[in-house]
């Protein structure tokens, strides 16, 4: 079974306007305007069990009220919509049993009462059996090390230690299925590297399926195998990350310092044919090649002319990408 | 059953929350016993002054009040809505509740309630044993059976309406001022309503039932006639608010469009 099947799914909002002043407002009363605005348009999403896939989108992209709809937060306008063989919204109570859901910003957890008795609550809101909590909840606080302050209230946590509860509230019921909003929000890099590991590995033992939305790419690099990317609504891009990197890496940036002098039309005229381009002054250039262009090409070119005395290589991150795609829209490409 | 056993839950972690501030839940006992003796007192001094309300002697209006303040209890412990604009709308807590395999009304209810205040049906209990006392008034072997039917029946018509006007926020999170309003017309509830002119009567008893909340249960207790009939429709009023308040629960929760980002 599919973890998520999506086909045409669409969600509107009535934005209401109000006129200004007071004979505004008493036309408000009667006669409201409005215009309706497509946050998700017509979205294709098929997920298979066990993958990890990271959704990803500017802020007001429509990547919230995308998980809203998959998680049964929200009815879509349009659309039909199967995540884990549910109806999210319809059968929202039987449905949620299967998923799992950890929104970085919002705690799930009970902020006044220690931890272990919101897991205690958890798992009675969850129908879990007495045997197959402990068991699983001994393997959680083993592997997410949480057990040395589950006795203290949440709201005595700090941060990583609090995401950390959250993740295994969010797996004690064993869900096929886990939804993550940006979990490594403003976790310092040791933690980030411990949660990755952890999620890894649970994806592995468990075959649980993750959609993860992030702003942190480098979360989609050391995660997911496969990217959604949104813009205005619509999905602009659906595969894996390395076919994103070379359709829109732009190839690398090859960075020299050089010996003497140089005049830009000089190196034009040695790079003659190859495909890349030049910019810069004096002894220090910046190479941009594109795809296909080879580094060794470029420097057996140089090396009988002129001496180079330092060299770099550059590669866009995943971040650089994504910027230029927002910026330039996926059209200029394709 | 499910259910049951979750209330119980969520009722001992309440308790527990409320015992980890030990003193605070001392103080806040102790304020709460205050604040229903000063509450007492004002009833009697205010009433003592008035010998008849229209036909009704002192000790009936003080038993009315005493039994209104009964079913108000209940309410007023399992159905604190009052903010729920601002903490699950605006703050976006029914994301979370959405996501939880319960009843969305119910886990809201469970984690608003406020169980101390059933202390206010403790003080409405001894009003109207002191009123009863004074009237000699006889209770049936059914009397008992009938009260809880009441009590729970008109917490039920209180519990419809709220639910009902809490369900506005699900459609549109601009805040409505019509909560107050409504508390106030709840009040009305306490007194005898051939006090008031027949409009009056007829909205409290048909169309916003707060009669059926304090006046027409008591009443039959006074053993009244007139409104016998309207007293034993108590239960089956609030039947009718309570599933039309869930209704409109339901149908906001469809609509609901999650919290602003």
């Amino acid at each position: 079974m599919r973890s998520i099947e999506a086909k045409g799914l669409t969600k509107d909002f009535k934005v209401y306007q109000s006129r200004s002043g007071l004979k505004g407002a008493f036309r408000d009363l009667l006669n409201r305007k409005y215009r309706m605005i497509r946050a998700v348009d017509h979205i294709n999403l098929s997920i298979e069990q066990g993958e990890i896939v990271g959704y990803i989108g500017e802020n007001g992209a429509g990547k919230s009220t995308t998980i809203k709809m998959l998680t049964g937060i929200l009815e879509p306008t349009s659309g039909t919509l199967q995540v884990n063989g549910y109806d999210p919204h319809r059968e929202r109570e039987q449905f949620v049993r299967t998923i799992g859901v950890v929104f970085g910003q919002r705690s799930q957890l009970w902020w006044d009462i220690a931890v272990r008795e919101s897991f205690r609550l958890l798992k009675k809101l969850y129908r879990i059996p007495d045997d197959s909590y402990r068991q699983h909840l001994d393997r959680l606080v083993e592997v997410l090390e949480i057990g040395s302050f589950l006795d203290q209230p949440v709201r005595k946590l700090s941060l990583g230690q609090r995401m950390r509860c959250e993740l295994a509230a969010a797996l004690l019921h064993r869900p096929r299925l886990l939804f993550l909003d940006e979990p490594t929000i403003g976790l310092d890099v040791l933690v980030k590297e411990n949660i990755r590991h952890f999620l890894k590995q649970v994806n592995k033992e468990y075959g649980t399926t993750i959609l993860l939305t992030t702003h942190d790419l480098s979360d989609i690099e050391a995660l997911c195998s496969r990217v959604v990317m949104l813009d205005q609504g619509k999905i602009i891009y659906d595969g894996d990350l390395e076919r994103l990197r070379s359709q829109w890496g732009d190839g690398r940036r090859l960075i020299l310092e050089l010996k003497d002098e140089i005049s830009l039309s000089a190196l034009n005229e040695r790079s003659h044919g190859l495909a890349l381009r030049w910019e810069g002054e004096g002894t220090r250039f910046v190479a941009h090649m594109e795809n296909g262009t080879g580094v060794s090409d470029v420097l057996s070119r140089l090396v009988p002319a002129v001496t180079v005395r330092e060299m770099k290589i550059e590669e866009a991150t995943t971040e650089d990408i994504v910027r230029r795609i927002y910026r330039e829209g996926i059209t200029h490409h394709a | 059953m499910f259910y049951v056993r979750l209330f119980f839950h969520y009722w001992m972690q309440y308790l527990k929350i409320r015992m980890e501030y030990r003193s605070d839940f001392f103080v806040q006992l102790v304020t709460d016993l205050m604040f229903q003796g000063v509450n007492l007192v004002f009833i009697i001094v205010v009433f003592s002054h008035t010998a008849d309300l229209s036909g009704w002697s002192r000790e009936e209006v003080i038993f009315i009040y005493g039994y209104f303040l009964v079913p108000f209890s209940l309410f007023a412990s399992f159905f604190n809505l009052w903010d729920f604009n601002e903490r699950y709308i605006i703050k976006g807590e029914l994301d979370r509740v959405l996501t939880r395999p319960a009843h969305s009304l119910f886990q809201v209810i469970l984690e608003t309630m406020t169980p101390e205040s059933l202390s206010g049906g403790i003080t409405g209990l001894l009003v109207m044993g002191w009123a009863g006392w004074k009237m000699g008034l006889e209770l049936s072997w059914y009397d008992p059976l009938l009260f809880i039917l009441f009590v729970l029946g008109g917490g039920a018509i209180y519990a419809g309406i709220y639910i009902l006007l809490t369900s506005i926020s699900l459609f549109s999170d601009s805040k409505t001022d019509i909560q107050p309003i409504m508390f106030n017309v709840g009040n009305y509830g306490r007194y005898p309503v051939d006090v008031y002119n027949k409009v009056i009567r007829t909205v409290l008893t048909w169309v916003i039932p707060f009669a059926f909340v304090g006046f027409y249960p008591a009443s039959f207790f006074l053993n009244e006639e007139r409104w016998m009939t309207l007293a034993l429709l108590t239960p089956v009023v609030g039947l009718v608010w309570l599933y039309l308040g869930i209704k409109v629960w339901n149908w906001g929760i469809r609509n609901y469009r999650g919290a602003g980002n």
